[in-house]
């Protein structure tokens, strides 16, 4: 029996998943309860594979499948963007639903004489997207609270992940451009899909219906 | 003459040692080794950026004054010091040589082993297919009695429907996300059903009979068909093996081995290069294998 190894990320997106494993009939026992284990492990006779799951930091997934530590991950597709792994994106599950975008100050106007300082946690997206538009900018690599760069005129903009957009009303911010929907995507590790084939389609068949 | 591989010294690693296997192999068919003894100047590489896997190259100044390179890659070279041309006749190397690229993920040069071998000049569909055997010999006599596969791709194919979309900015786009088997980017493009269709279709072929529905008389179809017929269930056709379509063109393929996470045997037919080259009749097929890539999961062969 072969064993398929998945990296989940740690937080909301990875309990949304878990959920989402569960309806699709292949729930693992106590993964969502709290505890420090990492890893779960549960035989699937029916279906002759057996999952092994694991939690590692959202941001790493990519590198684990990648790097071939685990078959299969999901992944939110930001990650997928900022980093650009050589793997193959399966599936969009379709939740952790929202967008990377341009926001700025309400009264903000662009000046196209200046070089734009952009705030933001995903400085590849950044510069890829500006890159495109041919603007010169410069880039202000954060690691959180992105929305107080423009208010302490720290950047003229932020790029950056936007759901409801409550944060960025409260701070008096408005999105501009939209760069790209996002949601959670399933990643296969290139050479593990060629041997697990039957096996991982079977997941993807799974969660897709 | 060291004939029998099994009397080699022990201290030989074990990426050597497959190495002189292959070695063994290309020459047993006819391949002639190819070594590269000078260095070449910075501006074969720089003219040639896209055909390299890894555009960042180590320069030097020669004593007088040139520019020189460290070799990112062997076929560059070999194409350049053709000694006939290649108009009129069939030239087959191989090489074993160390090449110098940076990884992505350590923002550093490294030292990289590559066998691989050349197949240059006027060649038919047999040359096709013995390259590709050979692809498919090499990663059986490295597997260690592991599952291998030999994915193959056709550009030919690949671009007639390419050929269908005028935006170049979303044919880019469309070559990344058939790259990653991505069909639900696909059917998010702004392209016409029809084309949608062909490709999400086309990410998920696994067999030649599913590429007739999509390719109907197109003319490659029956060259890739022909080619791939006499395979066994190691080759595959996968359209998620690209390459870049100003070098390359016709097959395109990847050799995968269980347990190594990476591809670890990449070629594919060139005549684009030798065009850009100055070779404007010729063709060219090749490939090569990165032995380093074997890494701690082969720890014996």
């Amino acid at each position: 029996m072969r064993v398929i190894n998945v990296a989940l990320p740690k937080g909301r997106l990875g309990e949304r998943v878990c959920r989402l494993f569960e309806k699709s009939g292949l729930s693992i026992p106590g993964i969502l309860e709290p505890g420090r284990k990492l890893i779960f492990e549960r035989e699937f006779a029916d279906l002759n594979f057996a999952l092994r799951l694991f939690w590692v930091k959202p941001f790493d997934v990519p590198v684990y499948v990648e790097r071939g530590a685990a078959d299969i991950g999901i992944s939110a597709k930001d990650i997928l963007l900022e980093r650009e792994p050589d793997v193959y994106e399966l599936l969009d599950l379709k939740t952790g639903i929202c967008t990377m975008s341009v926001a700025a100050l309400e009264n903000f106007a662009d000046d196209n004489s200046r070089t734009l300082r952009v705030a933001t946690e995903f400085p590849n997206i950044a510069r890829k997207y500006y890159a495109g538009l041919g603007r010169d900018i410069d880039i202000i690599c954060l690691r959180g609270s992105v929305e107080l760069a423009p208010i302490l005129n720290l950047s003229d903009v932020i790029v950056d992940i936007v759901e409801t957009g409550t944060t960025l009303r409260e701070n008096n911010l408005r999105v501009i451009n939209n760069i790209a929907n996002l949601s959670a995507r399933l990643i296969a590790n290139k050479s593990a899909y060629k041997f697990k084939t039957q096996e991982i389609n079977n997941i993807i068949g799974k969660l897709r219906t | 003459m060291l004939r029998d591989l099994n009397t080699l010294p022990k201290y030989l690693r074990p990426e050597e040692f497959a190495a002189l296997k292959l070695r063994e192999l290309y020459s047993d068919y006819g391949y002639s080794f190819y070594r590269m003894g000078k260095f070449e100047e910075y501006d074969l590489y720089a003219k040639n950026k896209e055909f390299l896997i890894s555009q960042d190259i180590i320069t030097f100044t020669d004593i007088d004054g040139k520019l020189m390179a460290l070799k990112p890659d062997v076929t560059l070279s070999i194409v350049k010091h053709l000694r006939e041309n290649p108009e009129n006749v069939l030239q087959k190397f191989f090489y074993d040589e160390k090449i110098y690229r940076t990884s992505r993920n350590i923002r550093a040069f490294r030292e990289i082993s590559q066998v691989g071998l050349e197949c240059i000049g006027a060649f038919d569909e047999a040359c096709v297919r013995e390259v590709l055997e050979l692809a498919l010999k090499s990663l059986e006599k490295i597997s260690d009695g592991k599952e291998y596969v030999l994915d193959v791709s056709h550009l030919g194919l690949l671009s007639s429907l390419l050929s269908r979309i005028d935006n170049t900015n979303l044919r880019a786009d469309i070559l990344k996300f058939v790259s990653e088997k991505n069909s639900h980017e696909i059917a998010n493009l702004q392209i016409p059903e029809l084309e949608k269709n062909l490709l999400v279709k086309l990410i998920n072929v696994s067999g030649i009979s599913e590429l007739r529905e999509i390719f109907r008389g197109n003319y490659y179809l029956a060259q890739f068909e022909n080619l791939l017929g006499n395979f066994g269930g190691n080759v595959r056709v996968d359209f998620s093996v690209i390459s870049d379509l100003n070098y390359y063109n016709g097959i395109v393929f990847r050799g995968f081995i269980d347990g190594v996470p990476e591809s670890i045997l990449s070629g594919g037919q060139y005549d684009n290069l030798m065009r850009r080259m100055g070779h404007e009749n010729s063709h060219a097929i090749g490939f090569a294998v990165y032995l380093d890539k074997l890494g701690g999961n082969h720890e014996s062969y």
